[in-house]
This record gives structure tokens, sequence and C-alpha cells, in this order.
């Protein structure tokens, strides 16, 4: 890490941060809680695929297929065992199995990567294009497996009636914790190996940088907070539908990485605010014009907009240079990289 | 540039946080939740349609309890964030129920929002019978279930149409058609008929060339087919089934309850076509007649399928509670709605008598012949 | 399990190939000239669908000219788009232009609701184009075969378009390398305007085949059209014009065959076999059937 500011700054910012997710907590009501809480697991849906996807510069479409995996893993864990046996068929040892959020969220987020692991591990040979239509199939395959597999899932109907676990400390602990990861990676010489393979994946090679596995890594890390992402979603709709993991949310989640930067963890974040805000703020327009569908274009034409002015995206590959003071670490710029990223 | 942008958002979220409730409470609020845009549009947009036009109407007889009704559309694009976020936003609005949603997806989450916070729900469109159990005892159907109408269709395909083998089409996706396919083959079984063909298709798909061509090789040969579909394949699958030479009678529930069934294969293709739904199409009694009259006066167009009338009666029903709870209660309006009794609703007669907490309604079950949509038989359930 | 039964299926899964093979024609136009996902191509599918009806309906004309004014229309709705948000895009990474191209469409699509209602509505074609045809015992309708035939025949005039002409040639450049074709005197923007132009307006056309041979349209139709497009020009190979044809039958066949050779209880899981097969492929083919191996640009 190279942040060249005082401690001190950092255990402010730290204190300043906890005694505002306390007082929202408390003082605000739960409409604007709940946008607060999407916003928030958005931000981490758009860092962990700008792992995968602005990192690494692989075309993943998959993303809401690892949140699907984490959010029934996550589910199913915390269900109490009567509805477990009320509306699922599952086998003895796990039908009795009741955890609490942490440990539960955690398995949803390691069950994504280890899917992430085995898909990884078939379709990261194929780029570009080639990926994108082999991730977009993985989603599909998850799409009707939970749709089909009703004795686990309980198809279409999907489980509700999930306990309202998730609130702002999750969230947000979550998404510190998704930044967190992000920025170590980002700024280790794994992370500039990553870089290097989606400048110019030829001349990585060259250098020593074993593409396969720098991938699938990419795809794991990006996976496991997907899937932590999935779980904190289930418990704050408190219903969890196969629906709801989309192609259509696919592109959701690129737009804001593509938006924010590929390859910058602040433009993903700040990407994620203004989408999921934007929508609500919109709302009151379409519904006093009774135009329902304004929302939608006014969307679309914001982001065209930025896309044409910005089009690298809001940050670019960069984080603000506020935040790095220091020298900006860019492939080829830095020693490192010459000595082929060994880690 | 980005910190103007910053700055924007930072004070749009400001206000929003600390809410400037415009205190009008000269008018009773009730949350229209719908997804008027997205896949779900086609059905959910003419129920809106439908309870804006109910609540116009009552206002002009004076409102309810001295006020007047506000119905606030709120659109959840077919999205289960939005439609999370949109319950929060019309509980925060002060409203004093919610209503919406042709989908059980969709009221699932919605309607423990308004559970928790002691509200009514009432859906106009969803019809799974386990619903107000799932939910709680704030959750009110408008529609009958399920259970009712697959039973309704099989009585017929068995006793009317003599069909002894059926085969049965789901499509895969919708917890609505799989459950209605569910109760349909229970059915079906109970009454001595049997499935020799199960098949499946999901919401979304245009060809059915191969399931088709599975249903003419089938043997024992099927004395008709059960395609559990919404309206979006509706029409296709009867057009496509017909064009193939097959002439055996088409069966479904309400989701083939649409223009859709007569226009897309046309009057000539459009045989033999027989579908349970709720009482309204074809339906002479004055309840009907004045809300299509009412209709087509205000949109200019005849209403689009029975979601219409079904949100037009989920307000309606509202306000029957209202009056006779007669105060803007949550608690004393629950209490209203589920002693409702014989409500005259444009879909049939609405009566809570049930534990189940599904109202008792007539099914009316209808054929198309040639184009023309004709009530064969109003099956009425058990009290 | 009859030879008859076997051959019906068969043919079926040609039949809808052919519809998806014609619809990425068109998208596999701008993907081999431009390089670019058009997401919006499905849109103006669906404004083909439209424009016909309205033409169809409201001014009761002959087909042919029907299908005239609809190519005319796709043409100018692609070099529109190619305008608002392709053209902006040039020189920045791929998927910023899918990411435009994406917003189009999803203006296209709530436009279309505001205006039209997202009601689907029944599209008439003459009587005599929907007849069904026996050969032997397998059934088909001439529409069908129109959509074959005009698959094949756009196929082969789009070909000649390609590599017979200057303008083909001219694109086949551009293609190439950007740059040292502007270098070479090619007017670029009027070279990338005529590939949206003509991709568009057979997307157009598709968008008429799509509504008569499926009798039902409505303004979200596009989506299914523009990701099969999508998906076939991947697996023919990426930028290969008979590869997106290719492509389109094998998707049209790997959907109708799944569900007809398996018994009906896998019916329900079809897209994730026709995926899983769409990956195999891609595991011993990464450029797609017909692709090259990918074009490093120096």
């Amino acid at each position: 890490m190279n942040l060249r500011r005082p401690r001190w700054i950092w255990l402010a910012l730290a204190l300043g941060g906890v005694a505002a997710v306390g007082l929202a907590q408390a003082a605000w009501d739960d409409y604007l809680l709940s946008i607060v809480n999407f916003v928030g697991i958005y931000a981490i849906l758009a860092v962990s695929l700008n792992l995968t996807n602005g990192f690494a510069g692989l075309f993943s479409l998959g993303h809401p297929g690892f949140m699907a995996i984490g959010g029934y893993v996550t589910a199913i864990l915390t269900l109490p065992a009567s509805r477990k046996a009320m509306f699922l068929a599952l086998p003895g040892w796990l039908a009795g199995i009741e955890l609490p959020f942490l440990p539960a969220l955690l398995a949803g987020g390691a069950a994504a990567t280890l899917t992430a692991f085995l898909l990884g591990l078939s379709v990261l040979r194929l780029s570009g294009h080639y990926l994108a239509v082999a991730t977009m199939g993985f989603l599909i395959i998850v799409q009707v497996l939970i749709e089909n597999w009703e004795s686990v899932t309980r198809g279409p109907l999907g489980l509700n009636g999930l306990a309202a676990l998730t609130d702002l400390w999750w969230v947000y602990g979550g998404l510190l914790a998704a930044v967190y990861v992000s920025w170590k990676v980002k700024f280790s010489s794994f992370g500039r190996s990553m870089l290097a393979m989606r400048e110019d994946s030829l001349a990585a090679q060259c250098l020593g940088v074993n593409l396969f596995r720098t991938r699938v890594a990419a795809l794991a890390i990006g996976a496991f907070f997907a899937g932590v992402a999935g779980g904190l979603w289930a418990h704050l709709v408190t219903a969890i539908t196969p629906g709801t993991f989309s192609l259509i949310m696919a592109f959701n989640i690129v737009v804001m990485v593509v938006v924010g930067g590929t390859g910058s963890i602040t433009g993903a974040v700040v990407a994620a605010v203004v989408f999921s805000a934007a929508t609500e703020i919109f709302r009151p327009l379409e519904e006093s014009f009774e135009a329902y569908g304004i929302a939608e274009i006014l969307m679309a034409l914001v982001l065209l907009v930025i896309l044409i002015y910005r089009p690298s995206g809001l940050f670019g590959s960069r984080e603000p240079a506020f935040l790095t003071a220091g020298p900006t670490h860019e492939p080829g710029n830095h020693p490192a990289t010459a000595k082929g990223g060994q880690r | 540039m980005k910190r103007t942008l910053l700055g924007v958002l930072a004070l749009a979220v400001f206000f929003l946080g600390t809410g400037t409730p415009w205190a009008a409470d000269a008018t009773i609020k009730l949350g229209a939740l719908y997804n008027l845009t997205g896949g779900m549009s086609s059905i959910d947009a003419p129920a809106l349609n439908g309870a804006k036009l109910q609540a116009k109407l009552i206002n002009e007889k004076g409102g309810v309890l001295g006020k007047k009704l506000e119905v606030i559309g709120i659109d959840t694009k077919t999205d289960q964030k939005a439609a999370a976020t949109g319950a929060q936003k019309a509980l925060s609005e002060g409203v004093i129920a919610g209503l919406g949603y042709g989908d059980t997806t969709y009221v699932m989450a919605a309607a423990p929002l308004f559970q928790k916070k002691g509200l009514p729900f009432v859906t106009s469109g969803a019809t799974h019978p386990e619903l107000p159990k799932w939910v709680g005892d704030y959750m009110f159907m408008v529609p009958f279930g399920d259970d009712d109408q697959s039973f309704a269709i099989a009585d017929f395909t068995v006793k009317k149409l003599n069909a002894r083998n059926v085969a049965v089409w789901t499509d895969n996706s919708m917890d609505f058609t799989k459950a209605l396919s569910k109760f349909y083959m229970a059915r079906i079984k109970e009454l001595g008929g049997t499935v020799v063909l199960e098949d499946f298709f999901k919401m979304g798909d245009k060809d059915f060339s191969a399931q088709i061509a599975r249903l003419k090789a089938a043997s024992p040969k099927a004395d008709a087919v059960f395609v559990s579909a919404i309206p979006n394949e509706a029409g296709l699958s009867v057009k496509q089934i017909r064009e193939a030479g097959l002439t055996l009678p088409i069966v479904s529930g309400d989701g083939f309850d649409t223009e859709l069934v007569t226009t897309v294969p046309g009057p000539k293709l459009a045989n033999a076509v027989y579908f349970s739904t709720h009482t309204y199409r074809e339906d002479n009694r004055p309840e009907v007649v004045a809300f299509v009259k009412a209709y087509e006066k205000e949109y200019k167009k005849p209403p689009e399928n029975a979601f219409a009338a079904l949100g037009f009666d989920a307000v309606g029903l509202i306000a029957d509670g209202l009056k006779r709870a007669g105060k803007v209660d949550g608690k004393a309006l629950r209490d209203a709605l589920a002693a409702t009794k014989g409500y005259k609703a444009v879909t049939g007669e609405i009566t809570y008598s049930r534990p189940s907490m599904v109202p008792a309604k007539g099914v009316s079950i209808i054929s198309v012949m040639n184009g023309k949509y004709k009530v064969e038989e109003v099956w009425m359930p058990k009290p | 399990m009859t030879a008859d039964y076997i051959a019906q299926q068969i043919v079926n899964g040609l039949i809808l190939g052919s519809m998806y093979a014609l619809v990425a024609i068109g998208f596999s136009m701008i993907y081999g000239i431009v390089r670019l996902i058009n997401f919006a191509h499905g849109d103006i599918v669906m404004i083909g669908a439209f424009v016909t009806l309205g033409l169809l309906q409201s001014l009761g004309a002959p087909l042919p000219v029907v299908a005239v004014g609809v190519l005319l229309s796709g043409a100018g709705m692609g070099i529109a788009v190619e305008r608002a948000a392709f053209r902006p895009m040039r020189g920045a990474p791929q998927v910023t232009g899918f990411i435009a191209s994406l917003a189009v469409s999803i203006m296209l699509q709530n436009l279309g609701i505001l205006t039209l209602t997202a009601q689907p509505r029944n599209f008439a074609f003459p009587d005599y184009l929907q007849a069904l045809i026996h050969v032997g015992a397998v059934g088909f309708r001439v529409i069908d075969v129109v959509i074959m035939l005009s698959a094949v025949l756009l196929m082969g005039l789009l070909l000649l378009l390609v590599h017979r002409t200057r303008l083909g040639m001219a694109m086949r450049a551009t293609a190439e390398n950007l740059d040292v074709a502007r270098l070479m005197g090619i007017p670029i923007n009027r070279t990338i305007r005529a590939a949206f132009a003509v991709g568009s307006g057979l997307a157009a056309i598709a968008g008429l085949m799509w509504g008569g041979k499926f009798g039902q349209i409505d303004p979200l139709l596009g989506y299914v059209p523009g990701l099969k497009s999508f998906v076939a020009a991947v697996i023919g190979g990426g930028g290969s014009i008979p590869g997106a044809i290719l492509g389109g039958y094998v998707l049209g066949l790997a959907e109708v065959l799944f569900v007809g050779l398996l018994p009906p209880i896998y019916s329900a899981f079809r897209d994730a076999f026709v995926f899983a097969a769409l990956i195999l492929i891609l595991l011993a083919l990464p450029n797609g059937i017909l692709g090259k191996a990918a074009e490093d640009r120096a």
C-alpha cells in the first residue's frame, strides 16, 4: 500500500464512518435505508466485477450466477430447520443446519469461489467475446438449474420469509472488505501482472506471467464477493428467486464497471452509487407525468453522455490522486513489472 | 465536473433523507405497485389503468369517508430490487394500504413489508392459494386461487370434453404456471383421466415446433392438451398447434384470458380453445357492463385483459373495506377486509369465508370458436 | 422415435435456424466490419416488425413495397445509431461501444413502451404464406421456406458485396486496420456508415420475417433476436459472415433437437443443454467454428 497519509487520518475517517453508519441506521426511515443498502450491495458487485473484468480484462457476464449461488447457499443455511422442512427436501445433514449470518455469508462466498474455480478451469482459455458467450452460458445454466432443482431451491417460487438480517453495518462492512481486498490486489505485483495481462497478453506472457492462473484467480476473487453480495441481497429483500439473477443484471453491473472506468475501484463505487440512486431520483418524475419508462430512457441518456465525454470511464484505470499520494502505478511504469511480476 | 456531480448527489440524498412530507391528509393514499416496464408490463399496466379508473369513479361520487382516494402508481420495472424499494417508498408516503402485481414473485418482495408495518396489501392478479399463509393476516387476494381454477378446468376437460388422455405443457420458468399444472394434473388423475405426455417450455419461447412434433407422435394419442402459459405465449402456442394441423382441444387457465388468443392465430385457427378465468369476459352483469363502458371512455380502448378488471376491483375492495371500517386505520381496515361478504366485484363476488383466506369466487369457463368468445359455464367452488 | 419424427424435428431445427441466421447476417455485417457488438441490432429487428405492421395495416400496401419501406427504415435507423452511439466511441475500448449500444437498446425499448404500450399485437401476413406443405410425413409452411431462401439469398448478396465490390473492399480494409485504411484514402466514415446501413436494413427485413413467422410482436421483442444473433455470430466465428449463418443454424438445431430428441422431462433444461453444447464447441474451437486465430493488431 502506498498511501502516504499519516495513520491518524485513517483512524479519524474510520471513526467518522462508524459514527455515520450508526447514526444513519438509527435515524433514517426504511425507504432511505433500503436505497442505501441496495447502493452498497451494487457497489460490492461493481467492485468485485471490476476485479474480474477491469483488472484482468475478462469479459465475464456470469457474475449474477455467482450471486445466485452465494445467495441461495446463505439463505438455505440461515433458514430455520422448520422452514427448511416446509419448503425443501434436503439431505439429512443439511436439513438440520442453521447458521448465524456471518458463517452463512462466508459459506455462500466460498461456494461461489469454488464454482468459479471449476468454471475457470474450463473456459478461461477463451478470451474476448468468446469468453462472454461462455460466461453467459454459465449464467443460463445456473438459472436453469435453480429453476428445476426444486428439492434444494424450490424452483421459480424461490425462498421467501428469510430473516431480514442485512443492514448498513453488514453491507458497508462487506463493501469495505471488497474495496480493501481489491486495493491490495491492485497495488501488488499480482495486480500488476493482471493489468499487464489486460493491456497486452502476449507481452505479459513473455515476461513470465502465467495467464491462466492469473485469470482463474481474478475470476475466483471476484466470485467470492459476488457470492457475499448475493447473500446480503437475499436477506435484504427477505426473498430469493431465480429471475433476479438474469443477464439484465449482468449488463447492469458491467455498465457500472465500464462507466466507472475498467480497473478503477473508486470508479466502480461511484458508478454504482450514481446508477442505483439515480433510478430512485428519477422516479418522482415518472410518477407525476405517468409516463413510465422515462426513468430508463433518462438513465440510458446519462450513460451515453458519460461515455461520449469520457470513453474510458469516469476515472479511467486510475484511482483519484488524493487517495494515492505517490507515484501512480501503471503497467510499464514500475520497475517491478520488468521483473516479471513474481509473487 | 466530478465534484459538481458528487455535490448534486449529496444534495439529493440530503433532501431525500430529511424527507419533506407535504402532509396532505385530505386524501387517502393507496400505493399501487406494478411492473410497468420490463417483461411483465403487458400484464401489469392494464391493472394500474383499472385501479386508477376505479379511484376516479369513486372520487366523482364523493370519495370515501369524505376524502378523495389517491392511487400512487409505482413502477417496479420487473425488478426485485425496485419492488422492495418501491414498497418502502409507498410506505414512507403514508399509504393506508398497498395493492398490485399479477405474479407471486413480486408480491413476495413487497407484501411482507406491508405486513410488518401493519398495513393491508391486496394483490389484484397473483393467484397462488398459499399467499395469505406465507405473508400473514394483512395479505388479501382479489382473484381466486390456482387450485380452484385448475379444478374447474380439469372438471370441464374430463366431464364436458370427454377427454381421458391429456397432454400437459408447462412453462417451467414461472411459479404460476407450474402450480397451475400441478393442481390440474392432480385433479385429472382424481377424475380417472391419464396424463399421457408432460412437456415443458419457458416464458419468452417463440417456437414450439419441437413440442408439437412430440405431441403429434404421442401414443396413446392425447384427447386434449393443457398449455399452462401466460398471455405472451398463449396466442403463439395456439397458432402453432393449429398451424401444424392438430385439431385437438387446447385447454388452459387464466393465462389464456387475452385478446391474443384470438388475434394471433386469427379467426380461422382460433378454434376449440377452452380456458378458466375470472368471471368477467362476455359477462352481462351490470358491474361488468359499467366497467367496460367506463374503461373505454377513459382509455379509448377496451380492457386489454382480465387484469384490468382485477386492478379495478382491488381499489374497489379497499374502498369498500374503508367504508365499513369507518376510519383510516391499518388494523381497522384489515379487520373490515377480512370480514368482506359478497362484495360485488367486476370479476365476481368476493367473500373471505375460508380459513385459507382465498376468496371463494366463481370460475368462468370460456370457449373460443372461430375467434369468438363464449362463456360455457361458471364453476363454483365449495364455500 | 421414428425416422419420420426425427426428420420432422431436424426440419424444425433448420427452420428455426434460418430465422436466427437471418438476424445474425445483419449483426455479423457490423461485427465483422467494425468489430463492435451492436446490442441495438435486436431492437432494429423490432422496429422493422412494427414498421411492417404499420405499413400493412394503415396503407394496405403490397408486400414488396412494404419490404422496401422496411429496408429503408432499418437502414436509416442504423445510420442514426452509428452516429449517436458508435462514432463518438471510436478508438475507445471495445466494451465501451457495447455498453453504448446497450444504452441505445434500452432507449428504443422504453420509447416503444411509452408510445406503443407493452401489449403484444398480432401480425397477420397474407394467407398464402401461412399454408402448410407436406413432403412425405414432414410438414412446414410456405413462410418457413421463404425465410430459408431469404437467408441464403441475402448471405450470397452480402458476400458478393463484401468481396466483389469496391465498397466491400473498403469495408474489409477498414476492418483490418482503420488507420492505414484512412491513410490509403478510404472514406472511413462513409464506409462504416454503409456497413451499419446494410446491416440494419437486413435487421429490419429480419423483423418483417419474424413478425410474419410468429404472428405476434411487442416493443420488447428485440431482446431475444439480439442475443441470439450475438451468440450465433460468436459461435460461428467472430467476424465471419458465413460463420454467423452457420452459428444461427447450429443454435436453431440445438434448441429444437435438445427438446425433440431427449425425453420430455429434459425439455425444461433445454437452454442449459444448448449453452453447454456451445461451450463445448468453443473449447474445441476457441475462435468459433469458422473463425481465424485472434487478430492481433500491431
